[in-house]
């Protein structure tokens, strides 16, 4: 297993405002995308849980962040542009390897100043391999369990010890075996190389995990966990 | 009553570490909402007197009267526990506390709160006020053909807006200025300015009435938190907007798609309430009108709010404002970047598509001239299109202002508007639109 990574952005640039909307179609069996449509709803929901995360965990000033709604709660979301363009450009990556039902997990790892991973939140992301679209409220249900998803993240406080000052994160995605030879092949957004990942910020030693919530469906199962190691300071 | 519920909430609150709001409590266990509060308040109690184990949050709703500016009003909060004292020594009466919530983890903000709640209102919609302590004998739910001629009077009006005004979200600035503060502080540093805000502790109201009023409110709350980097924009504080005249043109443009009850509430808020603070009303819970089938009421615009300027401030002379926008490279078709918002001062290379527009300066005229002007302002509508389903679009609108007003000089490139569906989890039966068009940059 390869796994991948990016750094995270250091300097401000200008200001840009996003939203992302997300058009659902009637999915049928015909569909050729349903792939991509899997895969859109998970890049959606990644990005979410990621500002999320970054605000739940201090990672960044809270002023960054603003109310935003997702899957009609309110959210957090930053404001800050070269960050929110690194999560995207990130995502934007990983939304291929998961088309393809090839990416295994995408971390979260949140390091201290001496670039020691102190926290690890792991979103383990596994597609049922005929995918059946059977009930007609798939897509609300698939809502609702990426709701509660995003509330699990909301608490997570209450099991996890805080954080030292000046963490930074970044974003890593386990691939299975086939798919290294082709993410060298594929530039997907230019100037955005992945490189593999460092063998410290993979494996953090004496790691605690705290499961935190898991979601099945029928396009989709999902497990977060975080990875949490002993002594923070 | 028997103990058992302690034993309930303790699984809840400690084992599941979810957060146990009082409404949320009610409806699963099938009891009163006063029953849940007090409830609520007995496991605090059992839980502090124990002082073992792990810590408990908790959150208050509390009420009162305030008098701010010199008018009187209701003022409705919730509060954490640590602000509690100082909330209620600043109301004048309070009329009521109560437990609002009881988790483990130390909440930042309000949106779990309210995600609590929305799940178990969902699932119990047709009687979520089955337990409540508010009644309403004139609120019953719509018949179909009542619904059917709602739905056709809120087709018509939206369309003819989007080509002449565009709708504003009524009066964020009251109820959502103090969640807005602090952000608009480092905002203001994306947007050049520094803008020197008191921060508001307490949270975000809430009403009974999850499935509207706060739907309306989180968009207000939207709204509101991102006009402050508008507002800085235009080179006024925050605090100014608070000092809203009556007569602006943001009344003639109410969005007709929130309830009459909405708006006659937010009416009398903005009226009566000029500054800061969480100013909530209490509705009378609507029930079936607002089910999710009603479109009117489901207000899902992101649109920046515009508000005029006072007269007090006036600039002296149009400045220039540099914008920087960024091309989203690969954004994928359902994905749309608006016009990001003018930012003066800004110092990087410019990327292709710019329009330059330097720093707004303040500067206090005594004139008292104001001119309005027309200019054309990226605008966002929701309406109901043929097929029933929510279309937002984004598009360039010809909108009154005044001259003291700071006013960003209109994009060259942009009459395009996107439209864009959202429909995710809602509508299952729609089918993908190739008409979506892309914000072209």
């Amino acid at each position: 297993m390869i796994f991948y990574k990016r750094d995270a952005p250091l300097f401000i640039k200008g200001c840009c405002i996003y939203f992302g909307c997300f058009s659902m179609a009637t999915l049928t069996r015909q569909d050729l995308n349903f792939g991509q449509v899997v895969a859109d709803i998970l890049c959606e929901f990644l990005e979410v849980a990621i500002h999320l995360i970054l605000y739940v965990r201090e990672i960044y000033p809270s002023g960054i962040f603003q109310k935003r709604k997702k899957y009609n709660v309110p959210v957090q979301m930053s404001c800050h542009p070269e960050l929110n363009q690194y999560i995207q450009d990130t995502l934007h990556c990983v939304k291929p390897l998961i088309q393809k039902n090839e990416a295994e997990k995408v971390v979260m790892v949140i390091m201290d100043k001496e670039h020691h991973p102190v926290e690890r939140f792991v979103f383990e992301i596994s597609q049922p391999p005929l995918l059946s679209i059977s009930s007609e409220t798939l897509l609300s249900h698939v809502e609702q369990l990426l709701r509660a998803m995003i509330l699990k993240i909301s608490v997570c406080d209450a099991v996890l010890d805080n954080n030292p000052p000046g963490c930074t994160f970044t974003l890593l995605v386990h691939t299975r075996e086939a798919a290294t030879r082709n993410m060298e092949k594929v530039q997907v957004i230019k100037d955005f190389p992945w490189i593999v990942a460092d063998e410290q910020e993979v494996h953090m030693e004496e790691a605690k995990l705290i499961p935190l919530k898991t979601m099945t469906s029928d396009i989709l199962k999902m497990q977060l966990y975080v990875e949490e190691r002993t002594q923070k300071n | 009553m028997d103990d058992l519920y302690l034993d309930n909430i303790d699984e809840f609150v400690n084992d599941q570490n979810k957060i146990v709001t009082y409404k949320w409590l009610s409806l699963t266990l099938g009891v009163h909402v006063n029953t849940a509060k007090q409830m609520l308040y007995h496991y605090l109690q059992q839980k502090r007197n124990e002082s073992s184990g792990t810590p408990l949050h908790a959150t208050y709703l509390v009420s009162g009267k305030c008098v701010e500016n010199g008018s009187t009003y209701h003022k409705v909060s919730v509060v954490r526990e640590d602000k509690l004292d100082a909330v209620k020594a600043k109301m004048d009466v309070t009329i009521s506390v109560h437990v609002y919530s009881v988790q483990r983890a130390e909440l930042k903000d309000s949106s779990p709160l309210y995600s609590t709640d929305y799940d178990a209102v969902k699932e119990n919609l047709k009687n979520c006020n089955k337990y409540s302590a508010i009644r309403c004998a004139a609120a019953v739910p719509l018949s179909s053909s009542e619904l059917q001629r709602a739905q056709e009077k809120a087709l018509v009006p939206p369309v003819e807006k989007e080509i002449s005004k565009p709708g504003f979200n009524e009066n964020t600035s009251a109820t959502s200025k103090p969640s807005a503060k602090q952000p608009a502080g480092i905002m203001g540093m994306f947007a050049s300015k520094n803008a020197s805000k008191s921060q508001e502790s307490s949270k975000e109201v809430k009403t009974e009435q999850k499935e509207d009023f706060s739907l309306v409110e989180t968009s207000k709350s939207k709204t509101a938190s991102k006009a402050n980097p508008m507002s800085n924009f235009f080179g006024k504080s925050a605090q100014k907007k608070a000092d809203e005249k009556p007569n602006k043109s943001i009344k003639e443009e109410m969005d007709s798609s929130s309830t009459a009850s909405a708006t006659a509430s937010l009416k009398q808020s903005q009226t009566s309430s000029k500054s800061e603070t969480d100013v909530k009303e209490e509705q009378s819970k609507v029930s079936k009108a607002l089910k999710v089938e009603s479109k009117d009421t489901r207000n899902k615009t992101k649109r920046p709010e515009v508000v005029d300027s006072d007269d007090e401030k006036m600039l002296s002379q149009q400045k220039k404002r540099r914008r920087i926008k960024k091309p989203q490279p690969d954004s994928s078709d359902e994905e749309v970047v608006p016009d990001s918002p003018p930012v003066p001062n800004v110092h990087t290379p410019s990327p292709k598509k710019q329009v330059k527009r330097e720093p707004v300066s303040h500067q206090e005229e005594s004139s008292e001239v104001k001119r309005r002007k027309r200019r054309r302002v990226l605008r966002s509508n929701t309406f109901v299109d043929e097929d029933g389903a929510f279309v937002t679009e984004k598009g360039y609108v010809s909108e009154s202002y005044s001259e003291s007003e700071e006013e960003p000089e209109s994009n060259s490139q942009a009459k395009d508007s996107s439209s864009l569906k959202q429909s995710f989890g809602k509508r299952e039966e729609e089918k993908k639109e190739e008409s979506e068009e892309d914000l072209c940059c």
